[in-house]
This record gives structure tokens, C-alpha cells and sequence, in this order.
């Protein structure tokens, strides 16, 4: 399992658009990843629950990512969510 | 080349099905007309103050009689009509007009050429030179005597020439006659040569048929067992009924004088001398040979099969094996159609139809050899008994020889059966093994669903279920060719006769499936026909692919083979409707001034253009959330699909200004209940487009969404359909 944190800078935080984003680009792996903030937890691929989580901008959250191929899949996260929140 | 004759054949042998049909009517008519007007029976009786000559009911049995005998006279006729509408492949009417008047013009035409050769003289007299019986009166026309097969030259005549022309196209002045008017006109000109023709070419075949009815007279009762054991074995093939109809009812089956009249055919020849009863002593058994041996394996010999059947059965299976049995039985012994029992043996054990045939071929030849003499109209059942044997009483036609013949049938047959299902272990019905998924076992299954429900709709769908697996098993309604049926089967014919599923047909409830290049049966029973006219109602109603749009082009670049499944794939089990938040306009989610959106990056649905400031629940359902943002609503219908409604574009960064959540988070609410209200002005104003996206956010690959509204909508209507696939 992998896992890193991430403080969101985008100003209006990982609101429906960024999520689409966030959404596809998780689709792409076979791990699954899931984003946790404040105790409540959504999984990427799921943009309904990702929106639920109501992420704004300076806040923290979790990013933990389990399967065959989570190396690339942390690396290549990491990389979106520094780009693109 | 031998599938081909086959095809067309079997076709032949079905159109005869619907003039068949009249028979057992008409002979019910003429049956009990002359029984009852016949001075015999009625002094033996002593009725003579009711069915008396100058009573009524005396008036009116010989009114039926007269019918009754109408409809065998006109037979030629009939047959020609019935034939072209069995043989021709659409606008019957026109082929069946076309037939009547080609046949008025056949033997209108040979009348002429009768009359210019000089064997019917100026005063309407046959010149004395004429062999008897060769001129015959027919509709009033006095014509060679062709019987049934004038009537079958012209249905199959015209019924090629309608599927030739009945789409011609005529240069634009004839335009009128074009199409299928053309088909009476073309029937006109071609049958007066035919007449013309057969005024040479028909005393060579009667002459012909002469020789061979008096081969067969002359081959005594050996004859009479050939021909019953060919009957018998031609049932499996479905060409029966082209085989004995030229014995029963021309020339080939012997010709004889009645009430000064020359009679042909072996059913004609005993429905002339019923008619004409006060002056017979004993009907001819020389006539009644081809049938009058039905009764006696009909009625008891393929009982006593049933009953081995029966009594072999595992006996945990024996109720339902039973039941099946017992109302083929029935079937048999009331009506004359073996069908129902024969196909319960014939393919799980062919060596026991063997038995069968010799058994019932013989029949034949046992009746004729006792001189029994019992008429039928249709097959050898207790009612064709009844009417033409006990009612004639037995010094005409000596029924009662029928019973202890007919008892040690009963035995023979039972015996032999259960020998040889005991013997060979054959799996007749109920005994089969427990794993295979049998034939009793899917066919009492579909008449348990076919029983169990009862109400209206629910009988409907399961009518339609077995028509959609009969369309299935048949290789897809694109497969189909036409679709007939004559006692007991299906009679169809497909394009691609490997895309056939006999598994499949026979878990409809089919006791087997015989094919013969593009030529299908499936046997039923005796209930074809409603299973027919559902198949019919569903095939014209079935849904077209152009409903779905997805599989006609996804179909249409599939191989054959995977057609089958396909169409299986691309059904639509369930399809939920999404309806419009507020009063708008409607358009496609292409349309959405926004990429993310328009590119379906969140999801699948539709836009609305809001022209009210209140937002309503699209349908029953929960708010999962609203954005801290207030400018989206995610929801969970209750029919489980995650919609977001997001108003306007980039209108999370008004923060919030401009909407008003009336909702909490969780909340369910009810189609139609207020989420937010919107201040309109502010946001056009303030926003880039209040144009609002419409999602399903989680949509499975099976899902699709169709738009069913462009432009105005109201709130609460429906904007679009998730259709759910197989």
C-alpha cells in the first residue's frame, strides 16, 4: 500500500470539474485509491463521493492507493494532484 | 436439388391444411343430415313423428345434408383457392381471386375445345363415344374430370405467377394495371392456354391415373398395406398429406359408379354413397381402405402405447408423464391426430415408430380384409366414428368388427411397447435421466407457467416469451423467411438454416424439430395454430432494431453467428427517466458552453437553461450533498442513479452568492420538492451561462442515456431515459 498527503492550493478546491479530472485519471489504474479527509473517506474513481467530501481550498487530504500497480499509480497521483489542486 | 423439393413440398403439403379444414365441418353436416333423413333409421328408431318426411327438422337435415354435400362437390375449386393462398408469400386476396377465375377460365376454355372437337354436342349431350366418367359438371361448366388435381394445377399455377408479378411495373400509361392487378390478367391469358393444353395433355394423364388406381384396386390388400405403411412413415416427413390426398380423393383411389354418377377417390366415393344411402347395402370397403383402418389404431392401439409409456415411467415422474399421455391420448382417440403421441416416442426411440408403422400399416389392411367400411372426414377418431360408422349402422358398414380388432390392437400395441422400453431402456417420457434437462420436463414446465397465470397481461408476456425464444431458436426474426403450421407444427422457413437452435425450440415446449435444408417443423401438437398466431403477433410487433438505435448498427457489423447474441446483448431490461429540475429549455449535454461538460468528462445526461428560480427534486430521492458553494446539488434517485445538478457554469465562484439551499445534506425528498432557489438575475449577470448541466454521474457501461426532450420543458417533465441493457 501507498499513501501520501496532499495540501489542496486550488482556490475552489476539488469542486466538479477538478473531480471529473481526478476521476478519470483514477479510472486509469487497477489500484484502488481512496481520499480520506477528516475521518471520512471516498474512493477516486466514485466522483459523486469525491464532491461529497466538500475538499477546500488549504485543506489536507489523505491519498492511500493499494494494488498490483500502485507504485506508477502514486507517482503518477502525485504528480496530478500537484498539477492540477 | 432434394432439400429444394422438400422445401416446396412441405409447402405444398400445408397450404392444403386450410380446404382440409372444411372437411371435418362439411362432413359433420352431411353426416348427421343423412343419418337422420335416412327412412331406415328413422323407422328403426321410430321417429318417424319427429324427423318424419314434411316435419321441420326433416326440412332441415336435408338442408344440411344438401350443404354438406355442396362443399365435397365443389372440392376442386376450393382446393385451387385454398392452395393459392397457402403458396402464395403475401397479398394472398389477390392470389386467391386470381385462382377462382383462372379456374372458371381453365375449364371454361376446356368446355370450348370439348364442344369444337364435337364430345359435347350443340344440346349440352356427351357424345356417346366418350369414355364414362372423363366429363364431368363442375360450378356448371362441363369439363374434363380432374377432381382435386385441377384444383391444385390451378392454386399452384397461380400462386407461382402472383410471387412472380404481384410487384411488377408496367411502363407509366399501364400503370393502372401494374402491380397486383397484373396478377388476375396474367392468371387469365395463362389459364386459357393451360385449358387449351389440357384438353390434350389430361386424357393421357387420366388414362395414367386410371392405370395406376386400378394397379392399386388390382394389388387387392397388399396394396392397402403398402399404402398404409408409406402413410404412416411419411408423418415424421410432415408429407402425408400430399401422399394420401390423391387416393382419398381422385381417381387413383379407385372411381366408381354411385346414384348413376362416376365417383373418384376413395373418401369421395363414401360420401356419394352416404349422401346417397337408401340405395347401398354395405359401403364400399374398397374405398374406405385408406382410412377406415385409422380407427382401429387410432382409437385403441395408440392408447395402449400411452398406456406402456405410462406404466414404464419412473414413478416419481409418472403424474407429469401422466398427464402428458393421457391428454395426447385423448386427443387420439377423440379427434384422429396421433401427433401428440407418436412425437412423444418418435425421436427418443426410432425403432418404436418402426413398430408403429408395421402395426398401423397394417390396420389398414386388417379393415379392408373385414370389410369394414367407416368413413372419415379428417382422421380416425371416436366422432368420425360415431357419425360414419355407429349412426350408419353396422350392416353398412360393419363398425363393430372395428371394437375386438380394435382390442387386440390395444394389447399388441401396449405389449410391444413396454417390451421394447423395458428392453432397450428407451427414454420415453418419464424416463429420463435425471440430470438431462428433458423434453416432458420443459414442456410441462411452460403449461404449469402457461396455467398459473391467469390474468391478462401476465398470460400475454409469457405468450410473448415463448414467441421471442421461437424467435430466437429460429435464428432471429431477420432469419425468418414465413411461418405456417398445419395440425401440429410449425412450419417455417429460414434464410440460414444453421443459425438454428433445436435446444432452444425444444425448451418452448416442442416435442422435436425436424429440418430439411432451409425447411423447419417443429412439432407441437394439436396447439400450433394459437402458437402460430402468437408468433405472427409477435413477429409483426416485435421490436424492430431500429428502436435501438446502438444495436441495428452494432448488429449490422456483426458476423450472423454472433447475431443471435447480440440481440440478446443490446435488450433493454429497464430503462429509469430523469426529469427536469425546472421550467427551461432542454438540449443535448454536447451543447453545454463548456468543455468538461460537454466532453461528458463528469458523466452522461442533458442541459436546461433554467427560466425559474426554483430548483426541484428531479425525481424520489435522497440529497447526498450540496456544495458548501450552494451552485450543485449531488442526488441519489431511488431507483439508484447519482445525478449532480450543477446550475450555471463556473458558478463556484460566486461562493455562493445568488443561491439558497433549502435541503440539508441527507435529506429525502419527493419529486418536485424545492433544492435551492436561485436568484436569475444575478446570476446572468454574474455568471458565464446559467446553462445546468444534468448528470449521471455513475453511469455502468450497460447504461446509455437517451434525450427525450429538446427544447421547452417544464419542471417535472421528463428530459432523459437511462436505458438499462442485458
Amino acid at each position: 500500500m501507498k499513501e501520501f498527503s496532499y495540501v489542496i492550493t486550488d482556490e475552489i478546491g476539488i469542486h466538479a470539474r477538478p473531480a471529473g479530472m481526478l476521476v478519470k485519471e483514477a479510472k486509469k489504474y487497477e489500484s484502488k485509491i481512496v481520499l480520506t479527509k477528516d475521518g471520512k473517506s471516498a474512493e477516486a474513481t466514485k466522483l459523486m463521493a469525491i464532491m461529497s467530501l466538500g475538499v477546500k481550498c488549504g485543506e489536507t487530504v489523505q491519498v492511500t492507493i493499494e494494488g498490483a500497480d500502485e507504485e506508477a499509480a502514486c507517482e503518477e497521483m502525485t504528480a496530478f494532484f500537484k498539477e492540477n489542486l | 436439388m432434394k432439400d429444394k423439393i422438400f422445401g416446396v413440398l412441405q409447402r405444398v403439403g400445408r397450404s392444403f391444411m386450410l380446404p382440409i379444414a372444411i372437411l371435418p365441418v362439411a362432413g359433420l353436416l352431411l353426416g348427421i343430415g343423412s343419418s337422420f333423413t335416412n327412412e331406415t333409421t328413422i323407422a328403426t328408431y321410430g321417429l318417424g313423428k319427429v324427423l318424419g318426411d314434411g316435419t321441420i327438422l326433416h326440412a332441415l337435415l336435408v338442408i344440411m345434408n344438401k350443404v354438406g354435400s355442396a362443399v365435397f362437390d365443389n372440392l376442386p375449386l376450393i382446393f385451387a383457392v385454398g392452395v393459392a393462398i397457402g403458396m402464395a408469400k403475401k397479398e394472398k386476396e389477390v392470389a386467391a381471386l386470381s385462382s377462382v377465375i383462372a379456374y372458371f377460365v381453365m375449364n371454361t376454355a376446356i368446355n370450348a375445345m370439348l364442344s369444337l372437337n364435337g364430345q359435347i354436342l350443340e344440346n349440352g349431350e356427351i357424345a356417346k363415344d366418350v369414355l364414362e366418367g372423363t366429363i364431368t359438371s363442375s360450378c356448371g361448366i362441363q369439363t374434363l374430370q380432374m377432381g382435386v388435381f385441377g384444383g391444385i394445377i390451378v392454386g399452384l399455377g397461380v400462386a407461382a405467377l402472383h410471387n412472380r408479378f404481384y410487384k411488377i411495373v408496367l411502363p407509366n400509361a399501364l400503370s393502372f394495371f401494374g402491380g397486383t392487378r397484373f396478377v388476375p390478367i396474367i392468371s387469365t391469358v395463362v389459364y386459357m392456354f393451360v385449358g387449351i393444353g389440357m384438353y390434350f395433355i389430361w386424357p393421357v394423364v387420366q388414362n395414367g391415373i386410371y392405370a395406376l388406381g386400378g394397379l392399386v384396386t388390382g394389388s387387392g390388400y397388399v396394396g392397402t398395406l403398402i399404402f398404409g405403411l408409406i402413410k404412416r412413415a411419411l408423418i415424421p416427413f410432415g408429407l402425408h398429406h400430399v401422399f394420401y390426398m390423391p387416393f382419398w380423393q381422385t381417381a387413383v383411389g379407385g372411381t366408381m359408379e354411385v346414384a348413376g354418377q362416376m365417383v373418384q377417390g376413395g373418401q369421395n366415393i363414401f360420401f356419394a354413397q352416404l349422401a346417397d344411402s337408401a340405395n347401398v347395402a354395405h359401403f364400399s370397403a374398397d374405398a374406405t381402405r385408406y382410412f377406415s383402418g385409422e380407427f382401429i389404431f387410432m382409437m385403441f392401439g395408440l392408447p395402449g402405447a400411452a398406456l406402456a409409456m405410462y406404466r414404464c415411467a419412473k414413478p416419481e415422474k409418472k403424474k407429469a408423464a401422466g398427464g402428458l399421455l393421457l391428454s395426447a391420448s385423448l386427443a387420439c382417440m377423440m379427434t384422429g391426430i396421433t401427433e401428440p403421441i407418436e412425437f412423444s416416442f418418435l425421436f427418443v426411440a426410432p425403432a418404436l415408430f418402426v413398430v408403429q408403422v408395421i402395426l398401423a400399416g397394417s390396420a389398414y389392411m386388417i379393415a379392408h380384409m373385414l370389410n369394414i367400411a367407416v368413413g372419415l372426414t379428417f382422421s380416425g377418431g371416436f366422432l368420425d366414428f360415431f357419425l360414419f360408422g355407429i349412426l350408419q349402422g353396422n350392416e353398412k358398414t360393419s363398425w363393430m368388427m372395428v371394437i375386438p380388432v380394435g382390442i387386440i390392437y390395444f394389447f399388441l400395441y401396449y405389449f410391444i411397447f413396454k417390451f421394447m422400453i423395458k428392453k432397450f431402456n428407451f427414454k420415453t417420457p418419464g424416463r429420463e435421466d435425471d440430470d438431462t434437462e428433458t423434453k416432458l420436463y420443459t414442456k410441462a414446465d411452460v403449461n404449469a407457467r402457461k396455467q398459473g397465470n391467469v390474468t391478462d397481461s401476465d398470460k400475454n408476456t409469457k405468450e410473448d416469451e415463448i414467441s421471442v425464444m421461437i424467435t430466437r431458436g429460429l435464428g432471429g426474426k431477420k432469419n425468418i423467411s414465413d411461418v405456417d403450421c398445419c395440425a401440429t407444427r410449425l412450419r417455417c422457413t429460414v434464410h440460414q438454416a444453421d443459425l438454428i437452435n433445436d435446444a432452444l425450440l425444444k425448451s418452448t415446449g416442442a416435442s422435436g424439430v425436424v429440418h430439411k435444408g432451409q425447411g423447419v417443423q417443429v412439432i407441437y401438437g394439436p396447439q400450433v395454430t394459437v402458437i402460430k398466431s402468437n408468433l405472427e403477433d409477435y413477429l409483426e410487433n416485435a421490436p424492430e432494431e431500429e428502436e435501438i438505435p446502438v444495436a441495428k448498427e452494432t448488429a449490422a457489423e456483426e458476423t450472423k453467428e454472433a447475431e443471435k447474441e447480440e440481440t440478446k446483448q443490446t435488450k433493454v431490461v429497464k430503462t429509469i427517466t430523469i426529469s427536469s429540475p425546472f421550467k427551461g429549455t432542454a438540449a443535448d449535454l454536447s451543447t453545454a458552453p463548456d468543455e468538461a461538460f460537454a466532453g461528458r468528462m463528469m458523466g452522461d445526461g442533458a442541459v436546461v437553461t433554467p427560466e425559474d428560480s426554483v430548483v426541484r427534486a428531479p425525481e424520489d430521492g435522497e440529497v447526498c450533498f450540496v456544495f458548501e458553494t450552494k451552485h450543485a446539488v449531488g442526488f441519489m434517485t431511488d431507483s439508484g442513479i447519482s445525478l449532480l445538478i450543477h446550475v450555471g457554469i463556473d458558478t463556484v465562484k460566486l461562493n455562493g452568492e445568488g443561491f439558497e439551499v433549502l435541503v440539508e445534506n441527507g435529506q429525502k425528498v419527493k419529486k418536485g420538492e424545492p433544492l435551492l432557489k436561485l436568484d436569475l438575475d444575478y446570476l446572468k449577470n454574474n455568471a458565464p451561462s446559467t446553462v445546468t448541466p444534468i448528470l449521471c454521474t455513475e453511469l455502468e457501461d450497460n447504461q446509455k442515456i437517451r434525450l427525450l426532450k429538446e427544447g421547452d420543458i417544464q419542471a417535472g417533465e421528463a428530459l432523459f431515459a437511462v436505458d438499462i441493457y442485458e
